[in-house]
């Protein structure tokens, strides 16, 4: 009982805004503290200790550095100047290449907001100047940016690995085919919208005074560097010459390597990108600590056994159990992020989706890309700040909410199919 | 007023130079993994002692982080509220939070920690590893010293919130968890 | 009558087959014995989060006992090491009676009796397998920079005759070993090994050197221990010999089936013996390491020689016995 009280108080507390991290930390001690006296936090040092040892989750402050230089090589830039030329002049083109280089982006690195801000900064504008639908443009952004939670490497399947105990590698791999399903269906809406509404997303007149042969040339000469760091990265990841962290690691030293390149290192960048490196680790792994101290109250007060108790008596069972798991992520995922959702609810759904005999590698799939929604779904998702964030000021905050609603729906219903057809994706619901 | 913002400064010095160390740790890290992969292929060579140095300079790039982003407020809020409240409320829900929340999980962190280091010490405990590295309390004793840090960035926190409040300083417009993955 | 109830923390996680049935039918066995007066809570991995912090944290009293095994302790107590299974040392039997009989379970408290804690065996895998390489090894020359996870002692010994040993969690063990992160790896015995599906990935399945007979421990918290009266101390001490007594024997039991079914379904799986060349260095390594060991301190030096006389002696009769029996069985019925 008392786990479910400071589950309330702790986010009635979030929502004053003081760190999510120190939030769950501080509650935890209060209730903890209270219900099994000051002695219950001598186990914090083994817990942090068990982080430390954790090369599991190395690898996200690893991928995040890599995401970070990635950035400021201006890849994404080039990527999306060439592309934009190669399919502008198709009707609805400038959308269907911002999908793709969101897609080209998401398999080099794990950085939602990289993605975002680099394709608020370039797409937007030029999509706008050519008459966009603004709620159309902002969603294929936000939309796009965001397929870097899925589409693998990604901290989401890094952090769902460590939690659920399923090697990283795997759940890379799973998560493949239904990245590729999402793209693709991006893209059909798109289309099929430029069918419906030409005015949308009108053609754009080439300007560029570039043959249609320099055109492919330059667009495939950017789609080099980023297709190098994915058969490194993940190349080497699922032929087995290394594992996720260590792939990461030479992923990180890829992307510096492809700065000096594209002329952008400095030894300054370097050091500016591990600063950021830096402070995004510390969010992720001070929520992590906070969050061990709050499962630690929780399980230590009975919590945990009094959950399991009422989910495993769920109708349904294993499908009851399943559209729960799912609507409470879903509704959680309005208010906070995945790293929270990872490290606190997750470890409270996995028992019990092992006592169902549910396959975890398909569990995983399905809370990944759940938790992608959250990046989308107002007020709390990612994706709309940092689009918000470089987007010229007559784009409103409801037209990029109201832009990224069908594209919501169309994760949703990726999210429906791997549920009923599990085999489409190469997976199986259970064991 | 004028020691509190000496002290504000002083404690800002403290938690930058924990980024600082941490973002030192980061480098050193990622070349350490790369070496790891690059031996095993090249050299043919497995080192223990270098595999456990990479989670030792992680445990550096977080356990240091967390006070250096503490500072710099670069923790995730909900900010669905919190936004839109005047600077006034803000200092006051950030000096609260941190007395009531930061310091004492610090403090709790930072004694049982200093216990666990100093058993270590005690018992002499290395590495159960051939090759592995020796002296563990090094690594241990970060526990105490980054819940120590957390604390004085916590107190540097309040410090910040009562400059706001005397109306010296302003929180900057910035979303949280700015470029999170 | 005063109820008494001890928290337990295991290294093992949740549901983990045979070591984690242990500590279950050991707690079973103390209630029902006390009538109810003695319960044992058991925390596992999942719980805890800190499946080598069992010591630290038995000994500092946040748990009132653990179940674990020695010779994980070897970085903070070097000493615990010899009470878990040594290479080249004793059979399960054997090493019972050294604990049981001989001076096994005196030379253990006092290396624990610093700690506070009380030390007791806690089950025993019999003979664990030599590991699972995915070359053969036909000579020294093989293991030449070969990277196997082999943990402990035993990888030291490996290191001295080439060997490159490394550390993968086991989470990741397998998919290091399919993807030739690792050449080889060695986990305990068919039954536990067939869990994480090696025999999809290796071929060639070495007999034991290295553990021919791990034994687990439980820890209890000295003061815990001291404040349970006389007869709960008893059924304790009681359900935790037949408990430990018992894994060895389900071990034996789901061994054989296992192995009979890793035989059927994976016919790819050969029995290997490392060659003899191997042998004869990893003998020697392990003689000078155990020496160096020795040197270390008095105690080390009495518990190497208690460990080496007591196997001298229990090995002659082993030999005329149970050694001879099993030739003899060979002999008539072929080789199989
Ligand atoms: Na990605
Ligand atoms: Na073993």
């Amino acid at each position: 009982m008392i786990g479910m009280v400071m589950f309330g108080v702790a986010l009635l507390m979030l929502m004053l805004g003081f760190p999510v991290a120190f939030t769950f930390g501080g509650v935890a001690l209060f209730f903890g503290v209270f219900a099994e006296g000051m002695d219950l936090f001598a186990f914090m040092p083994y817990r942090i200790m068990s982080v430390m040892q954790n090369t599991t989750l190395m690898a996200v402050p690893l991928f995040i550095f890599m995401g970070v230089v990635l950035q400021r090589t201006r890849l994404a830039e080039q990527l999306l100047t060439s592309m934009g030329r190669l399919f502008g002049g198709l009707p609805g083109g400038l959308a269907i290449s911002t999908i793709l280089v969101g897609a080209l982006l998401a398999a080099s690195t794990g950085v939602v907001g990289a993605s975002v801000v680099a394709m608020g900064l370039i797409s937007l504008p030029v999509m706008l100047a050519h008459k966009y639908d603004k709620r159309l443009a902002t969603g294929t952004i936000c939309a796009a940016g965001t397929l870097g939670q899925i589409v693998p490497p990604s901290i989401i399947l890094i952090i769902l690995g460590d939690v659920l105990g399923l090697p990283v590698g795997d759940l890379f791999k799973a998560a493949v085919i239904p990245g590729v399903v999402l793209i693709g269906l991006y893209i059909v809406y798109i289309l099929i919208m430029t069918r419906l509404k030409p005015e949308t997303a009108p053609a754009m007149p080439d300007d560029s005074g570039l043959s249609r042969k320099q055109e492919i040339v330059t667009a495939l000469l950017a789609i080099i560097p980023p297709l190098a760091l994915i058969v490194v990265v993940l190349g080497s990841i699922f032929s087995g010459i290394a594992t996720p962290t260590e792939s990461s690691a030479l992923g990180g030293v890829g992307a510096v390597v492809l700065a000096l390149i594209y002329r952008q290192f400095s030894f300054q960048m370097v050091w500016d990108a591990a600063r950021d490196t830096v402070k995004v680790t510390a969010m992720v792994f001070a929520i992590l600590i906070g969050a061990t101290a709050f499962s630690m109250v929780f399980s230590y007060t009975g919590g945990d056994y009094l959950l399991e108790e009422w989910m495993l008596q769920l109708p349904g069972e294993k499908w009851g159990f399943i559209i729960l798991a799912m609507l409470v992520i879903l509704v959680l995922g309005f208010f906070i992020d995945f790293v929270e959702i990872s490290f606190i609810i997750v470890p409270i759904l996995a028992p019990v989706a092992e006592a169902m005999g549910i396959n975890m590698l398909w569990f995983a799939i399905l809370i990944a890309m759940n938790l992608q929604t959250s990046f989308l779904t107002p007020p709390f998702g990612f994706s709309l700040f940092y689009l918000k964030g470089v987007a010229p000021p007559n784009v409103q905050t409801t037209d990029i909410y109201k832009g990224v609603l069908p594209f919501i729906l169309l994760q949703m219903l990726v999210l429906a199919l791997i549920v009923i057809f599990p085999e489409w994706f190469g997976m199986s619901s259970s064991y | 007023m004028r020691w509190i913002i000496k002290l504000d400064d002083g404690l800002a010095k403290l938690s930058t130079l924990c980024g600082w160390v941490a973002c030192v740790a980061l480098i050193l890290m990622t070349l350490n993994v790369f070496y790891d992969v690059v031996a095993r292929y090249v050299f043919r060579d497995v080192s223990i002692g270098m595999q456990e140095m990479e989670w030792h300079l992680y445990s550096v790039v977080f356990l240091l982080g967390i006070p250096y982003a503490l500072r710099t407020d670069g923790h995730v809020r909900v900010d669905v509220f919190y936004t839109h409240w005047s600077d006034r409320t803000k200092a006051w829900i950030n000096l609260l939070g941190a007395l009531i929340f930061v310091m004492p999980f610090a403090y709790l962190i930072g004694t049982y920690g200093y216990s666990f280091a100093v058993d270590s010490f005690q018992m002499g405990e290395g590495s159960g590893d051939p090759g592995g590295l020796p002296h563990r309390w090094i690594i241990k004793s970060l526990i105490p010293f980054s819940a120590f840090f957390i604390a004085t960035s916590g107190l540097g926190m309040a410090t910040h919130a009562l400059r706001v409040m005397s109306g010296e300083k302003t929180y900057e417009e910035k979303h949280s968890a700015e470029g999170l993955a | 009558q005063e109820t008494f109830t001890l928290k337990m923390a295991e290294t093992w996680g949740p549901n983990f087959p045979i070591f984690g049935e242990a500590t279950k039918s050991m707690a079973e066995m103390a209630e029902k014995m006390s009538n109810g007066r003695l319960k044992i809570r058991i925390d596992s991995a999942n719980k805890h989060k800190a499946p080598f912090g069992v010591f630290d944290m038995v000994k500092a009293g946040q748990y009132d006992m653990g179940h674990s095994a020695s010779y994980y302790w070897k970085g903070k107590v070097p000493n615990t090491l010899f009470f878990t299974s040594m290479p080249f040392g004793m059979t399960a039997l054997e090493q019972y009676a050294w604990f049981y009989y001989g001076d096994g379970m005196d030379l253990m408290q006092e290396v624990y009796e610093p700690h506070n804690m009380l030390s007791f065996p806690g089950g025993n895998t019999g003979v664990q397998m030599g590991g699972w390489f995915r070359k053969e090894i036909k000579s020294l020359e093989d293991l030449e920079g070969l990277k196997m996870r082999i943990p402990g002692f035993a990888g030291e010994v490996f290191a001295e005759v080439g060997v490159n040993p490394t550390n993968i969690a086991p989470g990741e063990l397998y998919t290091a070993l399919e993807r030739n992160t690792i050449d080889a790896t060695e986990w305990v015995g068919p039954a536990l090994d067939l869990r994480l599906g090696f025999q999809q990935i290796a071929d060639y399945y070495y007999t034991g050197w290295h553990e021919p007979a791990t034994e687990l421990q439980f820890l209890v918290n000295k003061r815990v221990w001291e404040k349970l009266p006389a007869d709960l101390q008893e059924i304790l001490r009681v359900s935790m010999r037949t408990a430990a007594y018992d894994m060895l024997i389900q071990s034996q039991h789901e061994n054989a089936k296992a192995w009979a079914s890793i035989k059927k379904e994976h016919p790819n799986v050969q029995i290997k013996t490392f060659p003899d060349d191997v042998f004869q260095a990893m003998y020697a390594a392990n003689k000078k390491l155990l020496k160096e060991a020795a040197g270390n301190d008095e105690l080390a030096g009495r518990i190497v020689k208690s460990l080496e006389s007591y196997q001298e002696d229990s090995r002659a009769y082993t030999n005329i016995a149970d050694r001879a029996y099993l030739n003899t069985m060979a002999e008539v019925e072929g080789d199989e």
